[in-house]
């Protein structure tokens, strides 16, 4: 499943995203760097973790809602999962942004943390402002992602809706 | 004059002992057994989202007893409201007589 991804890098908050390029399970490329000028979501997620199924509706939601205003959610599985397995349990969720299946190399590239669901916003310069770690909540989202899709590439504010 | 400064030491002392007392009648404690947090990775949830909730003061949660331990305000929320807030994280809280 993986082409490539960047050398290894130590992330903190503000820290430049590590580029990669992997194939989702439907085969297709996806790049990190194809997303450069949005706001991204990468979520760490696994098909036995209660919380992480249960937030992706809520995932998908907020793809389809807020992908005008540049949000890209890219779902990576970890540990390392069954390719069957996750592609049922995408499609009966009817998930609309790309899954990857991870591996604890290109997670340990992100974060060390082994919290489950873990999700890292990366902001629309390509670095990563925040780790969330857990359930994503709403009150997150409104705090620390909306307001990142509230400013266009150089900085601007732009009208975003302000429910979801 | 120091009638006056002794009034306002007592008044003052008898609302802050109120404020205390009726905090205290409004919280409570509640232990609520949740069921599949199997993995530590992911039962983190329950206490964030617990947290989260306004009333809640404290949320201790356990993966090895399967249970939530939580001090909240019930002039502000409930028990099933509680049961709501983890079995949104994917968990299941379990009915159980009161106690």
């Amino acid at each position: 499943m993986m082409i490539a991804f960047s050398a290894a890098s130590v992330l903190g908050q503000q820290a430049k995203a590590p580029q990669f390029v992997l194939r989702d399970i439907n085969g297709r490329t996806v790049r990190l760097s194809d997303h450069k000028g949005k706001v991204v979501l990468i979520n760490f997620w696994a098909t036995w973790c209660p919380p992480c199924r249960a937030e992706m509706p809520d995932l998908v939601k907020l793809q389809r809602e807020y992908a005008r205003e540049g949000l890209q959610i890219i779902g990576i599985t970890y540990p390392p999962e069954k390719l069957d397995r996750v592609r049922r349990f995408a499609r009966n969720l009817k998930v609309n942004y790309p899954i990857i299946l991870g591996t604890r190399q290109l997670k340990a590239r992100f974060s060390s943390e082994e919290t489950l669901p873990q999700t890292v916003v990366i902001n629309r310069d390509g670095k990563v402002s925040e780790i969330i770690s857990g359930i994503l909540l709403h009150e997150e989202f409104d705090e620390k992602i909306k307001p990142l899709l509230m400013k266009n590439g150089e900085g601007e504010i732009r009208n975003v809706k302000t429910d979801h | 004059m120091l009638r006056r400064i002794t009034n306002l030491v007592v008044g003052g002392v008898l609302v802050l002992t109120l404020g205390v007392i009726t905090a205290a009648a409004f919280t409570k404690t509640v232990t609520i057994k949740v069921e599949g947090m199997k993995c530590a990775k992911c039962s983190g949830s329950v206490a964030k989202a617990l947290k989260a909730t306004e009333g809640v003061e404290t949320a201790e949660v356990s993966s090895d007893k399967g249970e939530a331990v939580i001090k909240y305000d019930d002039q502000k929320l409930d028990e099933t409201k509680l049961r709501e807030v983890i079995n949104k994280t994917g968990f299941k809280a379990v009915e159980q007589p009161s106690q």
